[in-house]
């Protein structure tokens, strides 16, 4: 599983990566990515985005 | 580039480069690791820094170089009723951060320390348990630093710290999501303007932080845990005050997730110390952490070089950095903290309640920790509120 980013409404604020319980979000320079083998979809990121820009991804 | 360090710091904000600067000062080979391509961007917050921390900064600097002056603050309650509060933790500026932050990595570089943007941390190097260095990804290629201390000045993120195994994540109820736009053509005074209920801002608040006569931050932040959309409630608040916003305009948005909780628990490990947002060192009423992490920093840096003097970095040795910091900050974070948590469990009408018992020498009082005679005075007045105030009696 994994969070789908919507880049065209991320700023790379990187809030999302301190509330990440797994560690699975990283923000290289201002794109941020989401390692699917770490994710548990818990939503606590998709949850404090200010900007709405992440969203559940398909499950797979 | 030489790859042998005596402290590597990861992250370039305030808390980092202050390290580093005053750790270089002292003799100290440091290497200040950042993964943007340079300091002080995206801006993520209001950008306001009160006037005592003029008195840590260990720098000179001029009113230039600090943004706008601010003369006090205005507390506004869901009614409207506002209390104009002037001491010298509502004095001060409105940086531009952008500047700001560039200035203090500029003085850490000036001090001997060697900084490398386009830098991502990625992990600790190990021999056996002890860590000896960092891996980072420079410019997409994979380079080892070595040195016998690592800080940690990761901010929200705090990967590194969180693998070195400090508690460092962030529950979604101690932070505020927060959006900002920066905005020219605001009807604004020079003080710092906030709105607080449950209308405008769910567990948080709105503000004005003014950069000049006619622009300024104007942004919100909401509980993390309540799910509410500070960008729609932030266009809300501006589109119901015509008499400030009527005609102004954005000129950048800026937003993040702010820290509003406790400090960990522990600050430093064997070669490891955490600084500023990695160690929640931020103000829970506000959110503001500018001030209190150049301190951290600071106080961290004098006694990495302690242990740089005596060749140990252990645990016990570093540990004298979170001793000092607590003996400064906890107390008064603490009691701040519980006063959030009273704010928060106020409705509208308490609040509105409250505020209208409340001069502006009470709200310097509940600042500074003093909360027993405005909170006696209100149950007074309203019994029904001994049972959210009675923490504070």
């Amino acid at each position: 599983m994994a969070v789908k980013v919507n880049h065209s409404k991320c700023i790379g604020c990187a809030g999302c990566v301190g509330v990440c319980p797994v560690l699975a979000l990283t923000l290289e320079e201002n794109k941020l990515s989401c390692d699917a083998s770490k994710c548990i979809d818990c939503g606590a990121c998709i949850k404090i985005c200010p900007f709405g820009a992440l969203s559940k991804g398909d499950s797979k | 580039m030489r790859t042998d360090f005596d402290a590597i710091v990861v992250g370039g904000g305030p808390a980092g480069t202050s390290f580093a600067r005053k750790a270089a000062e002292g003799g100290m080979n440091v290497l200040v690791i950042e993964k943007k391509k340079d300091f002080g961007v995206p801006v993520r917050c209001g950008e306001g820094f009160s006037e005592r921390w003029n008195q840590v900064l260990e720098m000179n600097v001029s009113d230039a170089d600090l943004g706008a002056r601010m003369k006090g603050a205005a507390v506004f309650a869901p009614n409207g009723k506002k209390i104009v509060l002037v001491n010298d933790q509502t004095t001060g500026y409105v940086l531009e951060r952008k500047m700001f932050d560039k200035r203090l990595a500029l003085e850490a570089g000036r001090a001997g320390a060697t900084l490398l943007p386009k830098s991502l941390a990625i992990g600790l190097v190990k021999e056996g348990n002890k860590t000896t260095g960092l891996r980072a990804l420079h410019e997409g290629v994979e380079k080892v630093f070595k040195a016998p201390l690592i800080v940690s000045a990761e901010g929200m993120e705090a990967k590194i710290a969180r693998e070195a195994g400090f508690d460092c994540k962030y529950d979604p109820y101690d932070v505020d999501a927060c959006v900002e736009y920066e905005m020219v053509g605001v009807k604004c005074e020079p003080l710092i303007a906030l709105w607080f209920g449950n209308e405008i801002a769910p567990r948080g608040y709105a503000w004005v932080f003014p950069k000049g006569v006619d622009y300024a931050n104007v942004g919100i932040g909401v509980g993390g845990s309540t799910g509410a959309d500070p960008k729609k409630l932030l266009d809300d608040f501006i589109g119901n005050h015509p008499e400030f916003f009527g005609d102004a305009t954005v000129v950048e948005v800026k937003g993040g997730v702010i820290s509003v909780g406790a400090p960990i628990k522990k600050m430093t490990s064997d070669g490891f110390m955490v600084i500023g947002t990695a160690a929640h060192q931020v103000d829970p009423i506000h959110g503001g952490g500018i001030g209190l992490a150049i301190e951290a920093g600071l106080i961290a840096a004098k006694h990495a070089l302690k242990a740089f003097e005596s060749g140990d970095y252990s645990d016990a040795a570093l540990s004298g950095y979170e001793k000092e910091w607590r003996g400064l900050e906890e107390e008064k974070l603490g009691k701040r903290l519980k006063l959030r948590h009273v704010i928060e469990k106020l409705s509208d009408d308490d609040f509105n309640h409250v505020f209208n018992e409340t001069r502006s020498k009470d709200l310097d009082e509940v600042l500074n920790g003093h909360f027993q005679g405005l909170a006696a005075r209100i149950v007074l007045k309203r019994p029904s509120l001994l049972k959210v105030l009675k923490v504070l009696i």
